[in-house]
């Protein structure tokens, strides 16, 4: 092999000669990265087997009709078709979605960035109060969540109990159809802390010297927010809103937990993945379901673009 | 140091892992195994793995092993096992996935054991049919169950109201509940719940009117005048503040947890008679059970004694002879039968229902006196459902809540649902 490269170039085949090359830089590669490589390979196990193959795999599947004990059988696009023009509960479910996504992204990290400011003011015991602050965002959906919702926001719920001081007499919240959508934006604000971890180390990034400088010409606090912490934090605030907003547009967990899996009152509750869940393993429609997969990919995947898109108008990076 | 691994050396190792896990499962395979799959609570996984227990310690060599989950990640985790090939040996099933389940090759026909392994002899016959698909014998009933209403006996004591009798119809019933929401002697407590959206109570008023939810070959079999009446009704106990409004009956997830009465909310609700003791371990109140309501001071045969819920054997199940061994030894054992008591229902088998009756508390009686004394209140069992009764049922209660919340008037509603459930069918 290294002696064919070490004949003049006229002289030999230029296929083999390009092979040889490719191969030892192949091996030179394996040599010097092997070790990395194999340090990965759990992890390149997990995304071939367990993400990119099973990703592929309903693909395919969006295109049949499968009901999981029989093979799947083709279909072409009438999964697709029948999800643009026939299927009253997509447009309920992505109404009940992108309600969730406008609600809860804003607020959360409107809450979150109002909690990280408050703790970066030179907190005593700092890691405490990150600590708890984060702790709702541990809980997840779990049923304990489901029980503490239920004695928040029911008809004799503390929310009630308070309002019931201003002689405000309110409804169930939590299964009522008219706002039982918001106690479920209300839990996602309530579950601020990894935005919160994120916005807390961006402040942190931003000189003190600035702030100091801008005492010094007069500027008052919330000119300094709004001049200062604002336009620096911008990065992080990009960073938080697309992964929140993929998030949200992900959520399942709170209104299978809350509705108990039926998306109610009234499909109020019924996000987008709950609906592709009922329909995969409710209604053993997995094919169906697979379409209904690749149509949030495309729509989250929109969304994603379009952040970024926009992002070179509003987000500075201070390099 | 590097670390450098040969491809060949690779390939031999990764033959050698290979060759190693396929002798592990050829090992594994000799000795006796079965996997058990169910649905329930942590009292029904005990008492479960106590007759396993009992089982390899009559079978040496035999090994049980059994996982149990909620009834709504039950489905997921069954169907996703079996679409990958590695369902349990023992799959406790349940009379609306069962047609679903056989037709497509999932279970084992069990009728070529019986008698000789699986002596069903003293089983009442209309349940043993329940366990049938197209003559195929695919399901052995654990137990018998109806649908039943529980009441709240004390909350009916303190508003001075009698308690309902096998004879009360049900406007009497309506006119009783709103004595008791009137009577306001407990906050927030109203008469009973509102079954509008309740596919039991529905089926169950439709058969004393000679209707049905379904047809034997899978189609409606009520019609929008049924649908529309039965609306109308709730809407009228509503209004008369019978049952419970809108936003509280909302709060119900089909589940005993969250049961109007289990939450306080009203003194009378519905559910099925083997969860009677679970329910009365969640109430300090002292329950009772008893039918729906008539429509008429005549009409009967609105109930049916149901098979709670089956065990099937897998089709795909590498021991199956062990496996109904197993299903024999759970519904014929009379120890098995004292472990079990009635948490799955009431035995189906004369001599196990005899071995339970004479150890049962005063709270296991009280479903198995409900059972046996329904009398003409009990009708035939009903044909399995077709493949889309489950939407069927999420679509009844949908449009029960917009009836109840405002959204669509009762005729509306039935109109809606009847369009609604012809569409779910033909779908499949």
């Amino acid at each position: 092999m290294s002696n064919a490269m070490r004949t003049p170039a006229g002289a030999i085949n230029v296929e083999r000669y390009q092979g040889a090359v490719a191969e030892g830089r192949f091996r030179r590669l394996w040599n010097a990265n092997a070790p990395g490589y194999l340090f990965l390979l759990p992890w390149l196990i997990g995304f071939f087997g367990l993400t990119l193959g099973p990703a592929l795999i309903s693909l395919y599947l969006s295109f049949t009709d499968f009901d999981m004990l029989q093979s799947p059988r083709w279909v072409g696009i009438a999964n697709y078709v029948r999800i643009a023009t026939a299927d009253p509960k997509f447009s309920a479910a992505m109404h009940v979605t992108l309600t969730y996504v406008v609600f809860s992204v804003p607020f959360k990290l409107t809450f979150a960035l109002l909690v990280a400011m408050a703790l970066n003011r030179g907190l005593r015991g700092l890691p405490i109060y990150r600590a708890i602050f984060y702790l709702p965002s541990l809980l997840g959906g779990s049923v304990a969540i489901a029980v503490l919702w239920r004695q928040l926001f029911a008809s004799d719920g503390l929310v009630n109990a308070a309002l019931s001081h201003f002689g405000i007499e309110g409804p169930s919240w939590i299964s009522h159809p008219n706002y039982s959508i918001y106690t479920l934006v209300a839990l996602s604000v309530w579950q601020f802390g990894s935005p919160m971890i994120i916005f807390l180390a961006g402040l942190r990034q931003i000189p003190q010297d600035m702030y100091e400088a801008a005492s010094l010409d007069g500027a008052s606090k919330f000119r300094q927010f709004y001049k200062i912490t604002l336009p620096l934090l911008t990065p992080v605030i990009f960073f938080n809103a697309v992964v929140q907003t993929i998030e949200a547009f992900k959520a399942f967990t709170p209104a299978f937990i809350i509705s108990g899996g039926t998306g109610g009152p009234i499909n109020s509750t019924l996000f987008y993945t709950l609906y592709l869940y009922q329909e995969a393993f409710g209604n053993f429609r997995m094919g169906y379901a697979s379409a209904l997969a690749w149509i949030l990919v495309v729509i989250i995947a929109i969304f994603t673009a379009f952040s970024f898109l926009t992002s070179r108008y509003w987000v500075h990076y201070d390099d | 140091m590097t670390l450098r691994v040969s491809r060949r050396n690779f390939v031999a190792g990764g033959a050698t892992l290979l060759s190693l896990s396929a002798l592990g499962t050829s090992a594994l395979a000799q000795e006796k195994r079965l996997r058990l799959l169910w649905w329930g609570s942590q009292p029904r996984a005990d008492r479960t793995n106590k007759v396993s227990q009992l089982y390899q310690s009559k079978n040496s060599g035999t090994s049980i092993t059994g996982e149990f989950l909620g009834w709504g990640d039950y489905w997921p985790r069954l169907a996703t096992q079996v679409a990958g090939r590695n369902a349990p040996d023992v799959i406790q099933m349940d009379y609306r996935y069962i047609v679903q389940y056989a037709r497509r090759g999932a279970l084992a026909p069990l009728e070529s054991y019986m008698p000789a392994k699986l002596n069903l002899d003293d089983f009442d016959k209309a349940q043993i049919e329940g366990g049938s698909v197209d003559g195929h014998l695919y399901g052995v009933s654990l137990g018998a169950n109806s649908a039943a209403t529980v009441l709240n006996t004390t909350a009916f004591k303190e508003a001075g109201v009698d308690l309902p009798t096998q004879a009360t119809t049900w406007e009497e019933f309506a006119r009783m509940g709103a004595e008791i929401t009137k009577a306001g002697k407990r906050k927030g407590m109203f008469g009973m719940a509102d079954g509008s959206g309740g596919e039991p109570l529905f089926e169950n008023w439709l058969r004393q009117r000679g209707k049905a939810l379904y047809t034997a070959d899978g189609k409606i079999a009520f019609g929008v005048d049924d649908a529309s009446e039965w609306y109308d009704m709730w809407a009228k106990f509503r209004e008369a503040g019978a049952c419970v409004p809108a936003d509280v009956q909302a709060l119900d997830k089909n589940d005993i947890d969250t049961n109007t009465v289990s939450l306080g909310k009203s003194a009378a609700g519905f559910a099925h008679s083997n969860q009677f003791v679970a329910y009365q371990a969640m109430n300090k109140d002292k329950l009772a059970l008893t039918n729906y309501m008539r429509i008429k001071a005549d009409s009967k045969g609105g109930h049916y004694r149901k098979p709670s819920m089956f065990f099937s054997v897998s089709a795909q199940s590498q021991a199956v002879d062990l496996a109904v061994d197993y299903v024999n030894f759970f519904v014929k054992n009379p120890e098995a039968a004292v472990l079990l008591d009635v948490e799955r229902g009431i035995p189906e088998s004369s001599a196990m229902r005899e071995v339970v009756a004479a150890k049962l508390d005063e709270n296991g009686k009280v479903p198995l006196e409900y059972v046996s004394g329904l009398g003409d209140l009990a009708g035939k069992l009903p044909p399995p459902p077709p493949a889309g009764a489950g939407e069927g049922e999420l679509m009844l209660r949908n449009i029960a809540e917009q009836v109840a919340f405002g959204q669509l008037s009762p005729a509306d509603g039935g109109k809606q649902l009847v369009t609604e459930i012809t569409q779910i069918l033909a779908r499949g």
